[in-house]
C-alpha cells in the first residue's frame, strides 16, 4: 500500500503524450535507416547505471529435435533428411535451415548433452522451467518468477516478468509464480493472438501488422472516464481493500491486491508504450517475421530495453499455439517449418540487441522440455527423448562459438559432458548475476533454493566478464 | 501382514475390489499405521452398509461429521473459526448452490428475518436453492470444466461445450442420480466418422468429453479413471507406475474397452487393444479384476460403465463424495481432489467413509449432499480465523503475498481440518452470473450458430479471461490483465456510466432515499451486505461531496465501481 501512495496525483493524459515527448526529443527524425534513428535510445539504455541485465527465454514448445537442429548425425541411419551447413565458426555445423543464426554462431554456445529423465510434457515442462521435479504439495515458481525476484525492480513501471503467447494448457503451474506469491506472476500478452498473419495492409486493421492479440488490453479507462475520476476512484478501491485484507491474508485476497497495483502501474505510466510495435520501422518488423512469434521476439527487445529482467517467448506452433515441435509424425515437415519462423526471428533479436548495445547484458536461452528420438518412427517422425537433447545459450554472460558435451555417433547417449536441467539454470543463473543457491521461503515451511543444490554451472561457457 | 488398502465394499461385498499394494516399505508402514487409527465406530457402520438399514436424513448426516470434525479439532488442539455471520453464510450458500451472489431484497429478507441463524431456516433456504434452475447451471458449469479440463486438445472439446452443458443442465434439472449420469455419458452413442449428419450435434450431447481425449482409448480410460475413480492410471500408459502397482498392461487392458467407440454391438468376448512399444496386445480387464463379465446386449462400453458404478467398486462413491465436498469446502478429504491412492489416505477418513456411504445409500442424490454438507457447522464457519492475534501488520503487498502462500502453517493447519472455511476465488462462470446479478445487465440471447461457433457472447469473453482453472480456487490469484479487463472493460464501464446502468440508475433516481441509503444499496446489490459505520462515513462523504464531477450520481458510480473492482467481489468468503 505505501508504495501505492507514491504515485504522483500527475498531469498523465495517457500514453501518448509520453511518446510524443520521445518523438519531440529525437528531433523528429521519423523513418530512415531504423538503426540510426534509435542510436540515441541505444545508447541511454546501454549505459544506464541501474541496468542490470535481463534474460530472454525462447521457449520451443513441445520438445524440438535436436537431431535436425543443433545436433545433426549426417551419413547415420537415424540422421534424417536435413543437411549440415557451416556456420561462422570453424567445426560447428547445424541444421541447414538455420542459416541466419549461423552466420550469428560466434555469439552461440549449444549444450549437446541435456540428459534427463523426464519425458512425459507436463512433468517435463516443469522439470525443466522450474528446475524441480514436481513433487507433492511444494509449488516451485517458474524460473522466469525466480529471476524476476533477483533481477527486478519493486518500482518498475513494466511488471518484471512478461510471458509472450504461452501455451499453458499442458502445465499451468509451470508458467505460475508458485510459492513466490503472485507479485511475481508474468504478464501475460497474446496468449490468444493469432500465429500467422500475411501482413497485408488491404485496410483490415487486424491483417494489417501482424501484431494483434500482442497488445496489453483494456490499458486505459474508457475515454468518459477523467484522470480525475479515474484516480478517485482507485483510491476508494484501496480503501475497500485494505479494510478486507486485515486478518485475510490469503492468496486470493493478495493477489488480487498486488495485481490491481500492478494493473495501476502499468496503466499510469508510460511503460506501456513498450507494446506499441507500430512504433517500430516496417522493414525491422519484416526482419523479424511478419508472424507471432517474430513479432514477438521483436517486442521481446522492446520490454528489455525498457529494463524488463525477464521476457519469455513461445514458439508452439505455425498456425495454432500448442506443442507444436512434438513432432511424432512428418518431423521433418514440421521442423523445416518452424525453424523457417525460428531462424530470422532469433537472428534478427541478436542482431537488434547488438545494434543497441544490449546484447552483451542480454542472455538468451533456447529450449523445450525434451529432445526427440534419433530413431525414426513408422510416421516419417520421433517420439520423446529426454536421454540426450540439446539446449543453446547466447548472448551475454556466455563464451559464444562452443559446443558443449558430444553424443554418439547415432545420437542415443551422451557421451561427453552430461548436463543436468539444475546445471543449466545454475549457468543460466551465474551468467545473470544471480547467486543459484539464494534461498526463497517456501509453501511446506522450509526454504527452497533457486537451483537445486547439486547442480554445477557450466564454468566454460561463461564468459570472463559477468 | 498385508497392509492393504481395507477392503472398502459398500454392499454384499461379493466383487471387492483391492487397490494394488504400496510398493515402498515406507509406504507400507505408513498405509499400516493409517489403517490401525480407523476407529471402531467407522468399522461397525460399515459391516451394517446395505442400503436401507443406516440410511441418514442429511441432517443427521450433518450432525454426525460435525461431531466427528470436533473430535479432530480436540485432538489437534485447533480452534475452530466463529461462525460466519448471516450476510457471509447467505453470500456463500448462494455462490455454492446456484453460482451466484444473492439479490438485494434476498439480502434484505434474509438478514430482516430474526431467524436468520435458525437451522430450520437455513435448510429451508439450501432446498429453495436446490429448486431453482440456476442450480442444475451452476453444477452444469463445474462438471462442464471437471469433464473437459486438462485436455490434450482443448480447442476440439469447445466445439461441443454448450452442448455438454446443456446435457449436464438437463440431467441436473431432473436429478438425476449421479451414477446414472455417468452411465449415460459413458455409454452414449458416437456416431462414426463418415456419419456427418451427428458428426456435432446440436442438441444436447456429452460428445465434448470424449472429444476433450480425442476419442483416444487411453486417453479416455484416463480420463474416466481419475473423474470418476479418483484414480490415477495415466502415469502407467507409457511405464509401469512409479508408486503404486498398476503396471502398463493394466492402463492398456483398461483402455481396451474404449476401442471401437461407435460400434453398439454386443460384445461376448473381451475386446483387444494393441499396446505401443510392447508389441503385443492385451484384453480389455477391469482395474485389477482377471477377467470381465458381459451381460446378454452389452457394449465394451456398457460394460465398464456397470463395472465403474457399481455399488461394490470402493472407488465410485468416495470420488464423488469427495468431490462435491471439495466444491463447497475448496478443499476435499482427499487431496488431490482425483488421487484417492493408498498412499495418499483421507485427512478424516470416517468423515469420508461415512459420506461415501450414505451417498451410496441414497442412491447418489447429489441433492442429499448438498443438502448435508450445507447443513454441517462446518461448512458455515468464517473464512476468518479465531487466532486473530496472528495477523501481521498490514504492510506492502509483498508481506501480503509471503503470508498468503507460506509461512503461516497454522493457518493451514485450520484449513486442512476444515476448522475455518478458506477463502477462493469465484470461477469466471460465477463472476460473471453474480456481476450480472448486481448490475442488472443485460445478457444477449445467443442464437444457435454462435452456440456452434462458440465465443462471440459477452459471456464467453469474461469466461475465456478469467478462466484460469489451472491452479485451485484457494490458489488462484487475479491477473494483471483481469485486473485492466475489470477497471477499463466495457463490462465494467456500461455497469458503472450512470446513465446506462440499471441498477445505478435505480439507486440514484429513487426518491425516498438518502445518501446512506443509497451507499448501502449499493453495497447489499455488489458484496451481499450493508456497509459498517467507517464505510458509511467515508462513502458517504465522498456521495456527497460529488467526487472530481461535482455530482452525486456520478459519485455514486464512482463507489460502484469499487465495490465492483474489490478483493471482496471476487472471492468466496
Amino acid at each position: 500500500m505505501a508504495r501505492y501512495n507514491r504515485f504522483a496525483d500527475g498531469i498523465f493524459d495517457g500514453a501518448l503524450s509520453r511518446r510524443d515527448l520521445l518523438r519531440l526529443s529525437a528531433a523528429g527524425v521519423l523513418g530512415g535507416c531504423w538503426s540510426g534513428w534509435l542510436a540515441p535510445l541505444a545508447s541511454q539504455a546501454a549505459t544506464d547505471s541501474r541496468r542490470r541485465g535481463s534474460c530472454i527465454l525462447l521457449w520451443m514448445n513441445g520438445g524440438p529435435s535436436q537431431m535436425d537442429t543443433f545436433d545433426l548425425k549426417p551419413g547415420n541411419p537415424n540422421g534424417g533428411l536435413f543437411k549440415e551447413i557451416a556456420t561462422s565458426v570453424p567445426g560447428i555445423r547445424i541444421s541447414e535451415h538455420l542459416p541466419q543464426l549461423a552466420r550469428l554462431m560466434d555469439h552461440v554456445a549449444i549444450i549437446r548433452s541435456m540428459s534427463t529423465k523426464e519425458g512425459d510434457h507436463a512433468r517435463a515442462t516443469r522439470f525443466v522451467r522450474t528446475g524441480y521435479r514436481p513433487v507433492g504439495p511444494v509449488e516451485y515458481p517458474t524460473f522466469g518468477s525466480l529471476v524476476a525476484k533477483e533481477l527486478g525492480r519493486d518500482d518498475a513501471e513494466l511488471p518484471n516478468f512478461v510471458s509472450i503467447a504461452p501455451y499453458r494448457a499442458i502445465a499451468p503451474s509451470a508458467f505460475a509464480p508458485g510459492f513466490l506469491g503472485p507479485q511475481y506472476a508474468p504478464l501475460i500478452v497474446g496468449e490468444t493472438a493469432p500465429t500467422n498473419n500475411a501482413g497485408n495492409n488491404d485496410g483490415d486493421d487486424n491483417a494489417k501488422s501482424g501484431d494483434d492479440g500482442l497488445q496489453v488490453a483494456d490499458l486505459a479507462p474508457p475515454a468518459a472516464v477523467t484522470t480525475a475520476t479515474s484516480q478517485a476512484r482507485v483510491k476508494l478501491l484501496d480503501s475497500l481493500n485494505t479494510r478486507f485484507s486485515a486478518g485475510r491474508h490469503q492468496r486470493p485476497v493478495a493477489g488480487h491486491v498486488t495485481a490491481y497495483q500492478q494493473a495501476v502501474r502499468l496503466m499510469r505510466s508510460g511503460a506501456a508504450g513498450a507494446f506499441k510495435l507500430d512504433d517500430e520501422p516496417a522493414a525491422l518488423r519484416d526482419a523479424y517475421g511478419r508472424n507471432r512469434f517474430g513479432q514477438s521476439c521483436l517486442l521481446a527487445r522492446r520490454l528489455v530495453e525498457r529494463g524488463v529482467p525477464f521476457v519469455e517467448v513461445t514458439l508452439g506452433g505455425i498456425t495454432s499455439n500448442g506443442l507444436g515441435w512434438d513432432t511424432h509424425a512428418d518431423n521433418f515437415d514440421g521442423v523445416r517449418q518452424l525453424s523457417e519462423v525460428l531462424d530470422p526471428a532469433w537472428s534478427t533479436l541478436m542482431t537488434d540487441l547488438k545494434s543497441r548495445g544490449l546484447l552483451y547484458s542480454t542472455l538468451i536461452v533456447w529450449m523445450g522440455e525434451f529432445g526427440r528420438t534419433p530413431k525414426i518412427n513408422d510416421n516419417a517422425g520421433r517420439d520423446h527423448y529426454p536421454q540426450a537433447w540439446s539446449t543453446v545459450l547466447a548472448g551475454g554472460g556466455i563464451k559464444g562459438g562452443q559446443v558443449i558435451g558430444r553424443t554418439s555417433a547415432d545420437g542415443s547417449e551422451v557421451e561427453d559432458r552430461a548436463v543436468s536441467v539444475p546445471d543449466l539454470l545454475a549457468t543460466v543463473c551465474t551468467a545473470l548475476g544471480i547467486d543459484p543457491m539464494k534461498q526463497n521461503d517456501s509453501n511446506i515451511g522450509r526454504p527452497i533454493r533457486i537451483v537445486d543444490p547439486k547442480a554445477q554451472p557450466i564454468r566454460e561457457i561463461l564468459s570472463k566478464v559477468t | 501382514m498385508e497392509p492393504a488398502r481395507p477392503q472398502l465394499a459398500v454392499g454384499n461385498g461379493a466383487e471387492v475390489f483391492s487397490a494394488p499394494r504400496v510398493t515402498s516399505v515406507v509406504q507400507r508402514v505408513v498405509a499400516f499405521a493409517l489403517l490401525a487409527t480407523i476407529p471402531s465406530i467407522a468399522l461397525a457402520e460399515r459391516s451394517s452398509a446395505p442400503s436401507g438399514a443406516a440410511r441418514l436424513d442429511p441432517y443427521q448426516l450433518a450432525a454426525r461429521i460435525d461431531v466427528l470434525l470436533a473430535a479432530s479439532w480436540q485432538r489437534e488442539e485447533i480452534t475452530p473459526a466463529p461462525p460466519a455471520d448471516p450476510a457471509e453464510f447467505l453470500r456463500r450458500v448462494h455462490l455454492d448452490v446456484v453460482g451466484r451472489i444473492p439479490s438485494v431484497a434476498e439480502v434484505r429478507a434474509f438478514l430482516a428475518d430474526e431467524s436468520a441463524d435458525d437451522e430450520a431456516h437455513r435448510h429451508e433456504l439450501v432446498d429453495r436453492l436446490l429448486r431453482r434452475g440456476a442450480f442444475a447451471a451452476n453444477f452444469a458449469n463445474v462438471w462442464r470444466d471437471l469433464l473437459t479440463a486438462g485436455a490434450p486438445d482443448a480447442a476440439a472439446a469447445q466445439m461441443g461445450t454448450p452442448q455438454l452443458e446443456t446435457w449436464l443442465r438437463l440431467r441436473f434439472t431432473e436429478n438425476v442420480p449421479y451414477d446414472q449420469l455417468v452411465r449415460d455419458l459413458l455409454t452414449t452413442p458416437i456416431a462414426r466418422p463418415d456419419d456427418t449428419a451427428q458428426a456435432t450435434p446440436v442438441g444436447p450431447s456429452p460428445l465434448a468429453f470424449y472429444a476433450a481425449s480425442q476419442n483416444k482409448p487411453e486417453q479416455l480410460a484416463a480420463s474416466a479413471s481419475r473423474i470418476f475413480l479418483g484414480v490415477q492410471v495415466q502415469c502407467a500408459q507409457c511405464h509401469d507406475h512409479p508408486f503404486t502397482d498398476w503396471k502398463q498392461q493394466d492402463f492398456w487392458s483398461l483402455a481396451a474397452f474404449f476401442q471401437n467407440l461407435q460400434s453398439d454391438t454386443a460384445v461376448a468376448a473381451a475386446p483387444t487393444i494393441a499396446v505401443p512399444d510392447l508389441n503385443t496386445t492385451v484384453s480389455a480387464r477391469f482395474l485389477g479384476q482377471r477377467e470381465p463379465t458381459f451381460e446378454p446386449g452389452e457394449t465394451a462400453r456398457d460394460a465398464l460403465a456397470r463395472w465403474i458404478t457399481s455399488r461394490d467398486n470402493p472407488y465410485f462413491a468416495r470420488a464423488a463424495a469427495n468431490r462435491v465436498w471439495h466444491q463447497f469446502f475448496g478443499r476435499g478429504l482427499v487431496e488431490p481432489v482425483d488421487d484417492l491412492d493408498p498412499s495418499n489416505p483421507p485427512s478424516h477418513p470416517e468423515v469420508f467413509e461415512l459420506l461415501a456411504e450414505q451417498f451410496a445409500a441414497h442412491d447418489y442424490d447429489v441433492k442429499y449432499l448438498v443438502r448435508a454438507i450445507t447443513a454441517t457447522r462446518a461448512y458455515q464457519l468464517s473464512s476468518r480465523s479465531a487466532r486473530v492475534a496472528h495477523a501481521p501488520p498490514h504492510g506492502d503487498a509483498s508481506d501480503d503475498a509471503e503470508n498468503g502462500s507460506s509461512g503461516d502453517t497454522n493457518a493451514d493447519a485450520e484449513v486442512r481440518s476444515f476448522a475455518r472455511m478458506p477463502i477462493r476465488r469465484m470461477t469466471g462462470d460465477q463472476m460473471f452470473d453474480s456481476f450480472v446479478q448486481a448490475t442488472a445487465l443485460h445478457e444477449d440471447e445467443m442464437p444457435i450458430s454462435q452456440l456452434l461457433f462458440g465465443e462471440n457472447s459477452a459471456r464467453d469473453d469474461f469466461r475465456r479471461k478469467f478462466a484460469d482453472e489451472s491452479l485451485p480456487s484457494t490458489q488462484a490469484a487475479t491477473s494483471i490483465l483481469q485486473s485492466l479487463s475489470m477497471m477499463d472493460g466495457r463490462l465494467t464501464a456500461d455497469a458503472t456510466a450512470f446513465d446506462a446502468s440499471e441498477t445505478l440508475v435505480a439507486v440514484a433516481n429513487a426518491p425516498f432515499l438518502d445518501t446512506a441509503d443509497r451507499v448501502e444499496t449499493l453495497f447489499l446489490a455488489a458484496l451481499s451486505r450493508p456497509p459498517s459505520s467507517d464505510e458509511l462515513d467515508e462513502f458517504c462523504q465522498y456521495v456527497d461531496g460529488g467526487g472530481p464531477q461535482q455530482d452525486a450520481g456520478a459519485a455514486l458510480a464512482d463507489v460502484f465501481w469499487a465495490l465492483l473492482n474489490s478483493a471482496e467481489f471476487v472471492v468466496n468468503h
